[in-house]
């Protein structure tokens, strides 16, 4: 489904922001009798995608003078502990709901739920299964995302027809829904551009960058001809990254990761990553509040309900300005 | 069982030979020894002839190193009869501070490297294991003065260091100065050995805390407290002065292993401890301790912790046929009952 739209959403996305940043500017001034507040809820608020999703919210709620309300359980990304959350926070009647469904079958029901208490709710990341009822649903492209990879490694190792590649993938568990769609898009370039590219193996990290770094220990040993390793996450580029200098084999192997700590991008210029692939959690969480206080005030609903914001691969030749724009800013 | 009327020396003997392989097998030690032999060739083969070697040694080692220290200390606690589940959150949490005392206190970032950083690196382990000592005083704290029992108590603790090294790291990986070489294994004639500077400090500090344990005063009354704690009060101990020592002691070996986290990786992430509580409980089981008290042998905890990473590594080399990561856990797990059940077919047999 995601696939399907992100030609045409990219282009509303970029419409959508200019319209976020104009928008910032005039709202201050249309003071309302009472202060709107918008709810955020997500599972797993201490992950570094939502801790930068987090600033972009809490700077857009000041712009446009609404009270945010922040929850999520701080490190389960579960059904189980959301659930609960998101009925505590439809009970404080905030005027809108940003939800971020760890299940999409799961929160379909606090999702009606709200609708139905007359809070307009909007989808940020991952979906509810029917999104009818749903103002807007933002979201990154991780499969996208999969694809720059792919091609970021190719580039690196100057891809050949002809000849044979191995590459390896760290991944955190086999059920994260942002690795599972980050891998797809990797495999289906792969597949479709890179033939000579063989897909050798994969290992978990369980998000702890000490586990993430022994798997590559262990694939060098593994794999003496190793052309490359795609970190699908912040913590496997962490422990990857790591594992390459302590065997002073940056720059020989192909290193791309994902997720723009700004630890990482320091280490493009350093020549450990080849390409750091990174979203803008900050500008989803912006248009998500700036579309549903629109909706609040003005009644009026997106002209296009779903967006897709594409992910951008940083490298050595990316400006600093861009640089700067999409390293994840820690939140205080 | 056998008649003594059939009197014949052969019988005998072999029962002789069975009681000495019985009391071999008794020792823990010796059948983790045996376990990694055969895992050693089993992975051998495996792997198409590529595991048994100097790099997969030093990667099983550097491992070793970030687990083992959370296993002793988790051997001193356990011997009391407690559990300490704080001590993947310490991680986390000391190498976080460490992480930040060195980038936002000293204004030192990551441009310092090489032996330039090795003061910064002095600091970021003192204040990791301060760090770790604090949360061990808390969780005696909860358990002396509350009578919370250790399971909830290192549980709240456990969730509360994890909360703090988010909100601290603002959720993203610190990085400051770093030496890399110290985490490198040595190259001698040009060739790499299986030993790091970071590895032989931890090796060093596991040989000591083993002579503390089996030892000293402090070791005897800790088996003495996980054996019958009311025969220890009896003795005039006091009991919660002890349990304060162990956790505290357990604190500060965490925060030691918070500071290798941090050279390993360079960075203090809040992740950097994520999950290795249960790990070091795995281990301290897989090398004969016991969760009911009294039991444990750090030599023991030594081996288990190496079996256990040995696993990790060879799933991974597998190549006659690949293991899916899937089955990783569950191998572990497998392992984790076996060594359990073997620990429980001892005791039995012990008793008779």
């Amino acid at each position: 489904m995601k696939r399907s739209l992100r030609t045409a959403a990219a282009l509303t996305a970029v419409a959508a922001l200019s319209l976020t940043a104009a928008g910032c500017a005039q709202s201050s001034g249309t003071a309302s009798d009472k202060k709107l507040s918008i709810a955020f809820v997500m599972g797993a608020e201490s992950d570094p995608f939502f801790q930068a999703m987090k600033v972009g919210a809490q700077a857009e709620a000041k712009a446009e003078g609404v009270n945010l309300i922040w929850q999520g359980d701080a490190s389960h990304y579960d059904v189980a502990t959301e659930v609960p959350i998101v009925d505590n926070v439809i009970a404080q009647k905030p005027d809108g709901l940003v939800l971020i469904p760890t299940d999409p079958t799961g929160l379909q029901a606090s999702s009606d739920k709200a609708v139905a208490a007359g809070i307009a709710v909007a989808n940020v990341d991952t979906h509810v299964n029917d999104l009818s009822k749903v103002i807007t649903f933002i979201t990154g492209d991780n499969g996208d995302g999969g694809a720059k990879a792919a091609d970021a490694i190719a580039t690196k190792i100057g891809y050949t027809d002809g000849k044979k590649y191995e590459v390896v993938v760290g991944l955190t568990s086999a059920t994260a829904t942002t690795n599972v769609a980050r891998l797809e898009g990797f495999k289906a370039a792969v597949a479709a551009k890179y033939p000579g590219i063989e897909i050798k193996d994969v290992a978990y990290s369980a998000s702890n960058p000490q586990t993430a770094s022994s798997n590559v220990n262990n694939w060098l040993t593994k794999y003496p001809n190793l052309s490359g390793i795609f970190a699908i996450d912040g913590t496997n580029a962490s422990g990857a990254a790591s594992a390459l200098q302590a065997k002073k084999l940056t720059g020989k192997i192909a290193l791309v990761g994902y997720d723009a700590y700004p630890a990482n991008v320091a280490l493009i210029k350093a020549g450990v990553f080849t390409a750091l692939i990174a979203q803008d959690p900050a500008a989803e969480a912006r248009l998500a509040i700036k579309t549903l206080v629109e909706y609040i005030k003005k009644g009026t609903k997106p002209a296009q309900r779903d967006v897709v914001i594409p992910n951008v691969a940083l490298t050595a030749d990316t400006s600093a300005a861009d640089l700067a724009k999409y390293t994840y800013v820690a939140s205080k | 069982m056998v008649d003594s009327k059939q009197g014949v020396s052969s019988p005998k003997q072999s029962s002789e030979v069975g009681a000495k392989i019985s009391r071999l097998l008794q020792n823990q030690s010796i059948l983790l020894v045996i376990t990694l032999v055969i895992l050693g060739l089993f992975f051998q083969w495996g792997s198409n002839g590529i595991f048994l070697g100097l790099g997969t040694l030093g990667t099983v080692l550097t491992d070793w190193g970030s687990y083992i220290l959370l296993a002793v200390a988790q051997t001193f606690v356990v011997i009391t009869g407690g559990i300490d589940l704080s001590v993947g959150s310490v991680v986390s949490l000391s190498s976080v501070i460490a992480g930040w005392v060195l980038v936002n206190g000293m204004h030192a970032d990551a441009s310092i490297t090489g032996s330039a950083a090795n003061g910064y690196l002095l600091i970021a382990t003192l204040v990791s294991v301060a760090v770790g000592m604090i949360v061990g005083l808390v969780n005696a704290f909860l358990i002396n003065v509350f009578k919370i029992v250790p399971f909830i108590a290192t549980l709240a603790t456990m969730g509360a260091a994890a909360g703090l090294a988010i909100i601290i790291s603002g959720g993203m990986p610190l990085q400051g100065p770093d030496n890399h070489d110290l985490g490198i294994d040595w190259v001698v004639g040009g060739v790499e050995l299986p030993m790091s500077t970071t590895v032989l400090v931890v090796l060093i500090v596991t040989v000591i805390a083993g002579l503390f344990l089996h030892k000293s005063r402090f070791g005897l009354y800790t088996f003495s407290l996980g054996s019958n704690a009311f025969a220890t009060r009896a003795a005039g101990i006091n009991v919660e002065r002890h349990i304060t020592k162990v956790y505290v002691l357990s604190g500060a070996l965490a925060g030691l292993a918070g500071a290798y986290a941090y050279i390993r990786l360079g960075a203090g992430s809040p992740s950097n401890g994520m999950g290795m509580e249960l790990y070091a409980i795995a281990a301290t089981v897989i090398g004969g301790a016991s969760l009911m008290g009294g039991v444990g042998r750090i030599l023991g905890v030594a081996l288990g912790t190496l079996v256990l990473f040995t696993v990790q590594s060879g799933l991974l080399m597998m190549q006659v046929f690949q293991v899916s990561p899937d089955w990783k856990q569950v191998i572990v797990a497998i392992l984790i009952a076996a060594a359990v059940a073997v620990q429980t077919f001892q005791n039995k047999n012990g008793r008779k």
